[in-house]
């Protein structure tokens, strides 16, 4: 209970900046209030979002666990809702990370191939940096005609998206491993293996915090063009879905979902990266004590 | 000027070389035809001017750096790469910031494969040795400069180098604290006994500090070994040791070498070619 109390006091003002942007969210509602079409507000105030929207989710069930679909004839219900954002969202998820995992181990991996040895540096540098300057949008057709609208498609496009960001932070990351640590391992008797595993992997990894931050949004991004394109579940679906009949709202509310979803992981991102960071000076650091 | 190699030798080199191109396109010579070579179990310091090409000698001796031309052997086989038979304390700070002391401290046993209960046994061992058994488990960016400078010195003793290069590794300390980095140096190297004894070569432009560590002191100047003085003064030497006569003379010729005073009364000068051997 005290502990509560002293987070609540630490974040009070954090607190008070979030229920102020929902309070002008509603301000707005009220001030602005042209429709997309009749019956759908520009700017859907908290009252329709948490009941009318949240209620027209059912929609998007598609049935199973005894819940009948609103497809099948079935009335809207909060139950058929959560399912189907539960159900559209794990399907999100794991195309997300599992694009990110391929994409981030591939990516690393090109990455450090470009310092490994001037062969590898020949065969890999030019043509991933010639990939890297494509632009990620402009390739989810074509990613869709190569890899299919399923699964492998979409982790394909994900992983590309998030490849070449690791690929290029990598390669900076590890030109700035200061040259100490590498003479010093090559003097303790490690081969060129065992100094990547041991010296340049830590040495890059609070460089590559950034990286992986960016690539975390950029994995988002991507999972999401690929799914407005030929999916037949995942949010990214019910929004293009919803954007067909003007369903300001219920895009709305996604687009809170991926705002929730995005901060648990950047959350546990922070958590896992101060554990591995604890040896940096900086762990921990404020810039000044107010 | 350096005598030539002999038999005994751990270190020969021979017409040992080395160029670089500057940014400039220009080519400078660092070494220039150098040939000596060093005994097994002594304690041998480089002193000269900073730029003499002392630290691209000892590069090369490491392997981290190879020759333009001639030969340099150590332990009879030709050096193309660095080994862990031949270790290296930096002048920078090289302790992985990463690991804790003692990971640090295991690190070179550990990539060769030794068992974690010996390689736990023998860091333990040499940080109970250089007295910093007490930060074991710390994070390098908890110690000071000397205790940094003791863990690099505990991990190459742990490492089990016959070879030991020093890169004017307490070049950055306080004096205190290099006096006393001084004593845990030569307590790891002659509680060996003299047959065991672990060659060691020094890098420093300190003069005392050359006097106190070294049994032969090579002197460069411009890439080439200019001189060579046998210091032959009992240990462990003290300050007061250091006022001794041959000690005042020794002293006397490194200062002239660095420029830093003309030769007198019967100090030798530094390109009079006898040089004060034994």
């Amino acid at each position: 209970m005290k502990w509560l109390i002293a987070q609540f006091r630490r974040r009070l003002v954090s607190i008070l900046m979030l229920l102020a942007m929902a309070g002008i969210w509603q301000i707005l509602s009220t001030i602005y209030t042209a429709e997309a079409v009749p019956g759908e507000p520009m700017v859907p105030g908290w009252q329709i979002v948490f009941s009318r929207t949240l209620l027209s989710l059912s929609d998007y069930w598609q049935g199973g666990l005894g819940v009948p679909s609103v497809a099948e004839g079935a009335p809207q219900s909060y139950l058929a809702a959560l399912l189907s954002i539960l159900d559209h969202s794990v399907d999100t998820i794991v195309r997300l990370y599992v694009g990110l995992l391929i994409g981030g181990l591939v990516g690393s991996l090109l990455g450090m191939a470009v310092s490994w040895s001037p062969w590898t540096r020949r065969i890999v540098d030019l043509p991933v940096q010639l990939l890297r300057t494509l632009p990620l949008l402009a390739m989810v057709p074509m990613f869709q005609l190569w890899f299919g609208i399923d699964f492998v498609g979409k982790i394909a496009f994900v992983g590309y998206g998030v490849g070449v960001i690791f690929f290029a932070g990598v390669v900076n990351a590890v030109k700035n491993v200061p040259q100490i640590y590498i003479d010093n391992a090559r003097t303790l008797g490690a081969s060129r293996l065992q100094i990547y595993r041991t010296v340049v992997m830590p040495a890059i990894f609070p460089e590559m915090r950034g990286t992986i931050l960016l690539s975390l949004g950029i994995g988002w991004a991507a999972v999401l063009g690929a799914e407005y394109l030929g999916a037949q579940s995942g949010l990214g679906y019910v929004i293009i879905y919803s954007e067909q009949f003007a369903y300001l709202d219920r895009m709305f509310v996604v687009a809170l979902i991926f705002v929730f979803y995005a901060s648990i992981s950047y959350a546990i991102f922070d958590r896992l990266s101060r554990r591995l960071l604890q040896w940096t000076p900086q762990a921990g650091r404020v810039v000044a004590h107010g | 000027m350096a005598r030539a190699a002999d038999g005994r030798d751990v270190i020969v080199a021979s017409n040992l070389s080395r160029t670089f191109r500057r940014a400039d396109r220009q080519m400078v010579t660092a070494l220039d035809d150098v040939t000596f070579g060093i005994d097994r179990g002594q304690f041998v310091c480089l002193v000269g001017p900073s730029g003499c090409g002392k630290s691209t000698l000892l590069k090369l001796i490491a392997g981290l750096m190879l020759p333009s031309s001639g030969a340099l052997e150590v332990e009879g086989e030709s050096v193309t790469q660095p080994g862990p038979e031949r270790g290296m304390v930096f002048q920078q700070d090289s302790v992985f910031p990463w690991l804790r002391v003692i990971d640090n401290v295991e690190y070179g046993l550990k990539c060769r494969g030794v068992g974690r209960a010996e390689r736990r046994k023998s860091a333990e061992f040499y940080l109970e040795r250089v007295g910093l058994s007490h930060v074991a488990r710390a994070w390098p960016r908890e110690l000071s400069g000397g205790m940094l400078k003791r863990v690099a010195v505990a991990t190459v003793f742990a490492n089990g180098a016959n070879v030991l290069l020093l890169d004017e590794p307490f070049g950055a300390v306080d004096y205190v604290t290099k006096r006393n980095l001084h004593d845990v140096l030569l307590a790891l190297w002659t509680e060996a006994g003299s047959t065991e004894r672990r060659t060691v070569v020094f890098v420093t432009h300190d003069v005392d500090e050359a006097l106190i560590l070294a049994d032969r002191i090579l002197v460069m100047h411009s890439g080439r070994i200019v001189d060579d003085l046998a210091v032959t003064a009992p240990r462990p030497r003290t300050t007061d040791g250091l006022m001794e006569p041959t000690m005042v003379r020794h002293k006397h010729v490194l200062l002239a070498h660095l420029g830093l005073e003309n030769l007198q009364g019967d100090a030798k000068a530094p390109t009079g070619g006898e040089g004060t051997e034994p």
